[in-house]
């Protein structure tokens, strides 16, 4: 459909369309020569193009849109610094969208050249002057880095999805500097978490050791009648013999000290007599001496087996007499408990505090030490939160900090270290990675320090912080050196956490993770369901992983002969024999029709409309994420896909979607996305085989990218092996990944040298990382003027 | 330590129905003489457009009959008015090509063009809400409110070359920084009235905020301690840092400010759980979070985008199982119409419950929609054209007078719709020039 009001361009042009696809057909099945040539040759025309339909409205003179375009331009060429700019114009000019309809429109041979001109020319950057490596910007860390640091730093876990909003997505993943912003919400949300997290670890109050339990007067059971009873709410009277009991639970046999603290009301000739037993066995009678309601404390040691304790607290001598003939010896005897104390097991040694928080506060300090400590404290603490040395002047201000809450809130020692543990947490040094620039010097890149190197390796293998070995070689400034960070690199793939990368940088570069948002109309797909999901997931998970375990060549993504396997996704795919919820390797003949990405239920779901599969998406996805060239955005206004009843009965997909891209509008990007989606339409939209689509036969054969005639799955796979776009466009996306930000022209050179080093070495992924750590821009840092 | 005020979502939807005879600010200002009420704004976006044949009245003026899409407002037809004829100039192509979803979200409340980028930049303009909630910032815990129902897809672009951003966000805190969306209710209930709600929290609630300020005092030099060694796009990323720090730092002072006098109301509220699955019960208690946080007066601003830009959401409850994108390209086939005014309708019929819980909520000598000025509608008209001119909007509320609604306005073709905020924002008591690519104030309004 053409936009409103334009014109119908007739229909022999239909023939000649395919001219349109000179730069995207003709280019990869001509040598380097010959492209050399073509683009020589159009080279002449590129001027007086921009002359005719350009310059009058984006020149000297006016610039619409604030586009210059004689700025862009030296020696007649377009300036590779202002690639991005020239990409867009290249866009806008192969969608037809300028020059504008009401303006005398180039022919589409005359199209069809610049733009291959324009192409050729971006691509062409001399790599033999020097680098540049290329300025990252501070990145924020995302929810992924956040809890997995926070698990790494703290002992804590941290469910960081559920608690901060999502971060945004630049080139295609959520780890780009610039691209992840902070708003106060985002800030409220690192204060919050701190606060919790900071609670989780560490404890605020350390109850003193043995524990002591102490039982009040009302605590005790009174026995012996009206006489035994509480007074003036602060003691236990005992006016005749009788008892005051309280079972205690002894959680630990051992050694146990139980206090009393008592006084009598002295009369007759002797003391008041207190028995005090346990489980009825006496453990010792004293004379309670004290008397005008100063009490005094018995001390009893007594070993408590496990179990009940009964303690009884009693009198045993009571004595009255208000007429004796000796004055002295006239008077009423009484006992009065205040309370009973148990303490202990002494033998016993006090259990460990949590590991989360003796990894950041050792002990107790001494009274008096409290300010050394806390500083040891922070030392060690920010160097490890900040990923580098922390500052003498950091650790005073921390220092500074805890201490005030300490000493002015009288409050403990660890409430006190919390506060600035709090802070460490809510700092810019810790919730983002700065690499800084103190130099003036602008245009000569500098090798990163240790640290920061330390840190880019970390969240990029593993999307956490540096482990202590890690920061150790950074902090004797080894890292530099390529076989020791080469052993580095090897020990850490090697470690569990590297299972990150796989899921991070697959789950992006693949789009998996969109598996979580798909929903597969429940009346077209009764079969799937979350076990179905998640097991989808679980196979390209799995299966990528093992790529990087085994090292495997990077092209055995595409096409291998094994996948990873429950029941569930067996049964999915007609494949007999294997039990269970459990995943398990399973070897893969032709007969399975399966192997490699292209043919996993994920990547087929993801790729598929709720109802039916998309061959234009699924050939979109191949053309962006295998081979790097994505189609330019359909132009405005165009017509939607019939979808009526009448409009599904009438014919195949296929032919719906070919009838639909005669519009010279859409045929020429069409004709790229199309073909690729034909070759997988055997998958439906939730990746079973099938070989009808609905009353119509399936035809998968088609003429794809570089006029490739395929003739299904099997043979756009080994298309997608044999073409070299497909290994450069996986270095630039973990590229782009590794170094969190989008790669820019003069890249083009680092990523030549990774492809070269990934061929020279069978493609097996220990090569490709090994490559994009040791790339110019991985290891170095280049404050340009104007990033 | 569960707080008491966690029951179910029921019981709180059936509280609101009577929710009504809370006290309100009216009651506060009890034996001050009812001063002027402030003025509350409000930003409500719908994506992809309208079907215009069931949203735009046939007649213009006062006496004009409700179209079919609207006709859940019958009851509050003298508080609202249709507008139409304005138009969103920048969320045209204007050489850009195409994205004219992500566009619509960019352009909607800051009348600015959005940057094509899909990464290293976002850049559109900064908000009307945001221009507003600066200056009404001081009086209020709260500058502003931003409410959604959906957090947005998570990976890859969004629209035609545009980054996510502008598809899910219409509120900008200045032209590189979209702030962020709420959309769990409970979630903004508790950031609301985390001063009320709670008794254990509450307890050490003051050492602990004392604390935070130390903390913040902390981080705050920190921060400064970068200045100077970080060079072009490390000082975007600083300096988002020290806004964030500043603008908690202002709430809290702001609260102890205010201190909690709206602790009984909130306390006697019941929270929302998390996210319903359905779409309407979802706006509704949003909605009913709009209406405390202005009811209470934690702040005065809120933007609200019932979908994001291009939402493609199927609207199974009201018989539509297409998304709602795909609709929008109807190819003027009738069916499709039918099914899109029909997710029109359900939107307005959520706008109304919303309207009405405004109208019923008593305050000074009126309510909270004779004290408030709510706007309704999206950036594109027709889904189908992807025209960004003849705008379905509506204006709800009163503004403390300052508006006479009950009316279709006309105005002449390609009128600024920043003319509008411009209107909005004078009558709040905003002072500002020309927002955005506004010319001139919207006439017609006033009473």
């Amino acid at each position: 459909m053409l936009p409103e009001g334009g014109q119908r361009v007739p229909v022999t042009n239909v023939i000649l369309r395919p001219i349109l696809l000179i730069s995207l057909v003709l280019v990869p099945v001509l040598g380097a020569e010959e492209v050399a040539e073509l683009r020589l040759e159009h080279e002449d025309k590129f001027v007086p193009f921009l002359q005719q339909h350009c310059i009058g409205c984006h020149g000297p003179e006016k610039q619409k849109a604030e586009l210059n375009i004689e700025a862009l331009l030296e020696n007649g060429k377009p300036k590779i610094e202002d690639r991005r700019e020239w990409e867009t114009i290249l866009e806008l000019i192969m969608a037809r969208e300028m020059p504008p309809e009401n303006k005398p429109q180039p022919s589409q041979e005359l199209r069809s050249d610049i733009t291959a001109y324009l192409e050729a020319h971006l691509d062409s950057f001399d790599c033999s002057g020097p680098t540049t490596a290329g300025t990252v910007t501070a990145r924020r860390l995302n929810r992924d880095e956040y809890r997995n640091t926070i698990r790494d730093l703290m002992g804590v876990t941290f469910e960081a999805s559920e608690a901060f909003p999502r971060d945004e997505v630049g080139y295609g993943f959520d780890n780009i500097g610039d691209v992840l912003s902070l708003s106060p919400l985002l800030m409220e949300k690192y204060l919050d978490a701190a606060e919790a997290i900071v609670d989780e670890a560490l404890l605020s109050h350390i109850s003193p050791w043995p524990p002591v339990q102490r039982f009040e007067e009302s605590d005790l059971t009174p026995k012996g009648g009206d006489a035994v009873r509480i007074v003036r709410e602060r003691y236990l009277g005992l006016y005749r013999e009788g008892a005051g009991e309280v079972t205690y639970e002894v959680a630990t046999a051992g050694q146990y000290l139980l206090r009393v603290r008592a006084f009598q009301d002295k009369a007759g000739p002797e003391h008041a007599k207190m028995a005090v037993t346990v489980n009825q066995e006496l453990v010792a009678e004293v004379d309670v001496t004290a008397e005008g309601r100063q009490p005094e404390i018995f001390r009893l040691p007594v070993q408590l087996e496990q179990g009940k304790a009964l303690i009884s607290v009693a009198y045993t001598n009571n004595y009255v007499d208000s007429r004796n003939r000796i004055p002295e010896l006239r008077g009423d005897r009484n006992l009065f408990i205040d309370y009973v104390e148990v303490e202990g097991p002494s033998s016993v040694p006090r259990p460990p505090l949590p590991a989360t928080h003796t990894a950041i506060i050792p002990r107790q300090p001494q009274p008096g030490e409290e300010e050394a400590l806390a500083r040891q404290i922070f030392q060690s603490f920010a160097s490890k939160a900040f990923r580098r040395p922390a500052t003498s002047n950091e650790v005073d201000r921390l220092t500074a900090l805890a201490m005030s809450v300490f000493e002015e809130d009288e409050t403990t020692f660890e409430e006190g270290v919390k506060v600035g543990v709090t802070a460490v947490l809510a700092s810019p040094h810790f919730l983002y990675r700065w690499e800084l620039d103190d130099r003036q010097i602008e245009s000569e890149a500098r090798v990163l320090g240790g640290h920061e190197l330390a840190a880019r390796l970390s969240y990029f293998l593993w999307s956490t912080m540096p482990d202590e070995e890690l920061t150790q070689v950074a902090s004797s400034n080894q890292l530099g050196k390529l076989p020791v960070l080469r052993a580095q690199v090897k020990r850490m793939l090697a470690d569990p956490k590297a299972k990150a990368l796989v899921s991070n940088f697959t789950g992006q570069w693949l789009q998996t993770r969109n598996l979580a948002s798909v929903h597969p109309n429940p009346e077209t797909f009764p079969d799937f369901d979350e076990s179905l999901r998640a097991s989808m997931q679980q196979e390209t998970e799995l299966f990528v992983q093992s790529i990087v375990d085994e090292d495997r060549s990077v092209l055995s993504l595409l096409d291998a002969d094994y996948t990873f396997l429950n029941e569930r996704l067996a049964k999915h795919y007609g494949i007999e024999g294997i039990k269970g919820d459990g995943f398990q390797r399973v070897a893969l003949d032709r007969s399975s029709r399966r192997g490699g990405i292209l043919t996993q239920a994920s990547i087929l779901t993801i790729t598929s409309e709720e109802t039916r599969t998309s061959p234009v998406v699924r050939g979109k996805w191949v053309l962006e994420q295998i081979l790097g060239t994505p189609p330019p955005p359909p132009p405005p206004n165009v017509e939607l896909l019939e979808e009526t009843k009448e409009a599904l009965a009438s014919a195949s997909l296929r032919e719906r979607l070919e009838m639909h891209r005669a519009s010279p509008d859409c045929a020429g990007c069409h004709a790229k996305m199309d073909p690729i989606g034909f070759a997988l339409e055997n998958y439906d939209a939730i990746g079973r085989w099938r070989d009808t689509d609905g009353a119509f036969p399936i035809d998968p054969s088609g003429k794809i990218v570089g006029g490739i005639e395929v003739g299904g799955p099997d043979d756009l796979k080994r298309a997608m092996v044999q073409n070299e776009k497909f290994v450069e466009t996986l270095s630039e996306k973990l590229l782009t990944y590794a170094l969190g930000r989008g790669t820019e022209y003069y890249d083009k050179c680092a990523i030549d040298l990774i492809v070269e080093q990934l061929k020279a070495n069978g493609h097996r992924f220990s090569s490709l990382i090994d490559a994009i750590v040791t790339s110019e821009p991985f290891l170095k840092r280049q404050r340009l003027p104007t990033s | 330590m569960k707080p008491s005020w966690n029951l179910s979502r029921r019981h709180f939807l059936r509280g609101l129905g009577a929710a009504i005879a809370l006290p309100s600010l009216d009651v506060m200002a009890t034996g001050t003489k009812a001063a002027a009420m402030p003025t509350r704004l409000g930003f409500f976006f719908v994506p992809n457009g309208v079907n215009l044949e069931h949203w735009r009245p046939t007649r213009v003026g006062a006496n004009y009959e409700l179209p079919r899409t609207l006709k859940p407002l019958a009851s509050l037809k003298n508080d609202f008015s249709v507008l139409t004829g304005l138009t969103h100039n920048s969320g045209r192509a204007n050489d850009d090509g195409a994205g004219d979803h992500a566009r619509s979200g960019g352009v909607f409340l800051t009348g600015a063009q959005p940057l094509k980028s899909e990464g290293a930049e976002v850049r559109a303009g900064r908000s009307v809400d945001q221009v507003a909630a600066e200056y009404l910032a001081a009086q209020t815990r709260f500058g502003s409110l931003e409410l959604g129902t959906e957090t947005g897809r998570p990976y890859g672009k969004c629209d035609s070359g545009y980054s996510c951003g502008y598809s899910n966000n219409i509120s900008w805190k200045d032209e590189t920084t979209p702030m962020a969306k709420q959309v769990n209710p409970r979630e903004v209930f508790e950031r609301l009235f985390a001063n009320e709600i709670g008794t254990e929290v509450k307890a050490n609630q003051s050492e602990r905020k004392r604390h935070r300020k130390s903390i913040l005092d902390f981080v705050l030099e920190d921060a400064n301690s970068l200045q100077g060694k970080v060079s072009h796009n490390d000082r975007i990323k600083l300096d988002e840092y020290l806004t964030s720090i500043r603008e908690i730092e202002q709430r809290i002072d702001r609260a102890e400010a205010t201190g909690s006098e709206h602790e009984d109301l909130i306390r006697g509220f019941v929270a929302p759980e998390g996210v319903p699955d359905a779409f309407e019960e979802h706006v509704r208690l949003l909605g009913d979070m709009m209406v405390l946080a202005f009811q209470t007066d934690v702040t005065r601003v809120c933007s609200f985008m019932f979908a994001n830009a291009g939402s493609n959401r199927a609207y199974r409850e009201v018989g539509v199982h297409e998304g709602h994108h795909a609709l929008s390209h109807h190819q003027s086939r009738p069916e499709k119409l039918a099914a899109l005014a029909e997710i029109n309708r359900h939107h307005v019929t959520q706008l109304s419950y919303i309207l009405q819980r405004l109208k019923a909520t008593k305050e000074g000598d009126g309510n909270l929609l004779d004290h408030s000025m709510i706007v309704y509608g999206s950036a594109i008209s027709d889904g189908n054209r992807h025209n960004h001119d003849d705008l379905p909007i509506l204006i709800a509320g009163h503004g403390n007078g300052a508006i006479k609604p009950g009316r279709h306005v006309v105005y002449p073709q390609d009128t600024p719709m920043c003319n509008l905020f411009n209107t909005m924002l004078d009558s709040a008591g905003v002072p500002v020039g020309l927002f955005g690519d506004s010319t001139g104030r919207l006439r017609h309004l006033g009473a």
